[in-house]
């Protein structure tokens, strides 16, 4: 199965090119926002802004969708522009949306409207934005993509999941291509939720190589891929693996091994094993935010560091454990990119990108 | 693939032999709603009599799967589990969002709340809930796709046994009762004040119900080792999107057609050969009128046609899962219930459900599932040894 195209949107921006700039910088400080309902206090964040995308035509269209869905909806069109593929009518396109909370913003909307105005008051346009699938519904209607629909959430390893599925679809036949990606949406209950779960970084600096104690920053955003069984020159690369659970052996070892630690456990010692001796290592965590879906926001990096043959400094050096950390950026050789992650059950989740 | 287990449990039932029993007598357990408190009118169909040794605080939907998967690892005989590679694959649309009322309301009062209710939701997605319980140790899978969920997650199992993912896999869905969708399907207008009334001419809307629905399907090869066989399998698969509107069915059925076609193709059968079909069927204007279209025009308008929904209210995602196994409880015993609820034929739509127990004979079935958002999904079962 092979990446044809990818779609990113996060506080950084639309598109690859903004993936490109991000990873380039490196580090940079969240967002600094007010916390509902308590005056003066605040909270760092990697928001979208979403009136800083340039094109509206599709935030237009989508006008009565929520923020979740208007972020699935970008990413996906952004992967299927960046593919290249034109006359996609005709092609049987499926869509698997992967995410850990859904529309979980929009779900407290619901439930301020029975608190608020009684249950026969409620609006019927934020119970509708409050399912789902609905994000998965608008790609569909926005692309006019008919293809199967799927939304799928595993907290940690929903992506993981969905590339696992498409790849199945590919081999089957299902499908043409495959619209997959994560969406998730920062929101202030569950901020809250993590605050009392997980260190907040004070200084808004994600630290993956610390490993314990972690910090966390709250992200958001959408990360999506077009996947298909043929690849033309330009592709990303190919996705040659996926497990979760155990890892079987790979006699091949990684250039470059990127890990999802990013806060969202109270202790990521685990990385330290699953990091193959002399292999640098990073993780851009820091740069999008700590969010249950990170893994598709490392892939969207991997695979665009294996299509340019560039490789990105990890964005944060903290290395207590003397790992040997990817710390200068440039041009370089790669074949083999492995993305490890794990869930809060110690379950591990490994991806394999390549490129011949 | 074969089907060697079923479990499940609705207002219709606490398992397969007590459902039958309701289809069997034209039973119809709906009720006003006691679960949570709620100043709408709208009956639903609850489960009752929850068994004690199943209770899970706030995670009925939790309960629920279990019970039915209990019911079905003991039909097909499963219980060493570490031994195969088992997935775990369920829709749900209650148990994916935390929705606790209560906490919420606590939280927008004193800007903190406890943590009980955020601590249910984190451990209690509903695959890996499952997953962990039985101790299965292949892939596992929540699928969100609304009111297709259930079916769509047997069409996920399909796959992985296909590309090998998994030797056997616990498909299906469950969901509980619970006040966001009672309100929200409120507000849509669709929600019936008194008995649902599937393909009525004078269908007023849906029943909210809830419960679970469970098939074990493995491959062949494996239920050989276990030494276990079954006369159902799993024959087909398809899924489509309309790609029209969030709420409302495309008129034409593009995307129900096309999953129609698509499990048949998988199937290599033609619609001649399926026996009757267990349709969406939720009582509301738009769905059952484009649905009824679509079958009549794909299958002709002699075909055989129930919707279980006057027995079960609309279970929302568990709908997929418990409609496929009372599919293949129909195939196997060779009858299909009344469509509770039909009385009047609508004339804009060219078939109606049969109207009393009806004998089924013929080597395939289907059960449909059309959701918000568009999303259109068919399973098709298969019959071994046909009575």
């Amino acid at each position: 199965m092979n990446i044809l195209g990818t779609g990113i949107i996060f506080s950084r921006g639309l598109g690859v090119a903004a993936l490109e700039n991000a990873l380039r910088a490196g580090w940079q400080p969240p967002d600094e926002i007010d916390l509902p309902r308590s005056a003066g206090l605040k909270r760092l964040v990697y928001q979208v802004n979403l009136d800083a995308v340039p094109d509206k035509t599709l935030l237009k269209k989508n006008r009565r969708s929520d923020k979740l869905s208007k972020m699935a909806v970008l990413a996906a069109a952004d992967a299927l522009a960046d593919s290249g593929i034109a006359q996609t009518a005709d092609k049987r396109i499926g869509i698997i949306l992967s995410t850990a909370f859904g529309a979980h913003v929009t779900t407290f909307d619901f439930l301020d409207g029975i608190l608020d105005y009684g249950e026969a008051n409620v609006s019927p346009t934020t119970f509708s934005n409050s399912v789902h699938n609905a994000a998965a519904a608008y790609i569909s209607s926005s692309l006019n993509i008919k293809g199967p629909t799927l939304s799928i959430t595993q907290f940690r390893f929903s992506f993981q999941s969905a590339l696992q599925l498409a790849s199945a679809w590919l081999q089957q036949g299902r499908c043409d291509y495959v619209l997959a990606g994560a969406v998730d949406q920062y929101g202030a209950v569950l901020g809250y939720v993590a605050d009392q779960k997980l260190c907040s970084a004070p200084d808004g600096k994600i630290k993956p190589f610390t490993f314990s104690p972690t910090c966390h920053v709250p992200g958001e955003g959408a990360a999506f891929f077009l996947l298909g069984k043929a690849g033309p020159e330009n592709m990303y690369c190919s996705v040659t693996a996926i497990h979760t659970g155990a890892e079987p052996d790979n006699p091949n070892p990684p250039d470059i091994d990127i890990i999802d630690a990013d806060g969202m456990l109270p202790d990521e010692s685990a990385y330290i094993a699953a990091l193959r001796h002399g292999i640098p290592a990073t993780s851009y965590s820091p740069v999008f935010g700590s969010m249950m879906i990170t893994s598709a926001f490392n892939i969207a990096a991997g695979a665009l560091m294996l299509r340019n043959q560039s490789c990105y400094a990890a964005p944060v050096l903290d290395n207590p454990h003397n790992i040997r950390l990817l710390s200068e950026s440039g041009k370089r050789a790669m074949k083999q990119i492995r993305c490890t992650g794990y869930n809060c059950y110690g379950d591990k989740s490994v991806i394999y990108l390549g490129r011949d | 693939m074969l089907i060697t287990g079923l479990g499940v449990i609705s207002a219709a039932g606490n398992n397969l032999s007590e459902t039958l029993d309701s289809f069997a007598s034209g039973q119809r357990n709906c009720g006003p709603l006691t679960l949570f408190p709620s100043q709408l009118p709208y009956p639903v169909f609850e489960v009752k009599n929850l068994p004690d040794n199943y209770y899970l605080e706030g995670r009925r939907t939790l309960s629920l799967a279990m019970i039915a998967v209990d019911q079905a690892l003991a039909d097909a005989r499963l219980s060493d589990i570490p031994k195969y590679r088992i997935g775990v694959c369920l829709g749900t649309t209650v148990a994916s969002q935390l929705n606790d009322l209560q906490f919420y309301m606590t939280y927008r009062e004193k800007n903190s709340a406890p943590m009980t209710a955020a601590d249910r939701f984190l451990k209690g997605n509903l695959a890996e809930y499952v997953s962990r319980r039985i101790g299965a140790r292949g892939p596992q899978l929540t699928v969100v796709n609304a009111c297709s969920s259930g079916t769509d997650a047997i069409g996920v199992a399909l796959s992985w046994l296909k590309s090998d993912l998994c030797d056997i896999v616990i498909a299906g869905g469950a969901d509980e009762l619970n006040h966001i969708p009672y309100c929200g399907f409120s507000s849509l207008g669709i929600v019936n004040p008194g008995l649902c009334a599937p393909f009525d001419r004078d269908r007023k809307g849906l029943n909210l119900g809830e419960g679970a629905g469970i098939m074990i399907i493995e491959k062949q090869s494996v239920a050989k080792i276990r030494g276990v066989t079954s006369d159902l399998f799993l024959a087909g698969f398809g899924a489509s999107g309309d790609a029209y509107h969030l709420t409302a069915p495309s008129p034409e059925g593009i995307g129900l057609k096309a999953s129609l076609r698509s499990a048949l193709a998988e199937a290599g059968i033609q619609p001649g050969e399926i026996a009757f079909i267990n349709a969406h069927g939720t009582g509301t204007l738009d769905n059952d009128l484009v649905e009824g279209n679509v079958l009549a025009d794909i299958f002709g308008q002699a075909v055989k046609m129930l919707s279980t929904k006057g027995y079960t209210g609309h279970t929302l995602g568990a709908a997929g899962g418990i409609e496929a196994a009372f599919t293949a409880a129909g195939l196997r015993y060779g009858w299909i219930p009344a469509s509770a609820g039909f009385e009047n034929r609508d004339e804009a739509i060219p078939l109606s459900p049969v109207g009393e127990k009806t004998s089924v004979s013929g080597q395939y079935a289907i059960s449909t599932s059309l959701a918000f958002g568009g999303n259109n999904a068919a399973v098709l079962l298969g019959l071994e040894n046909i009575k």
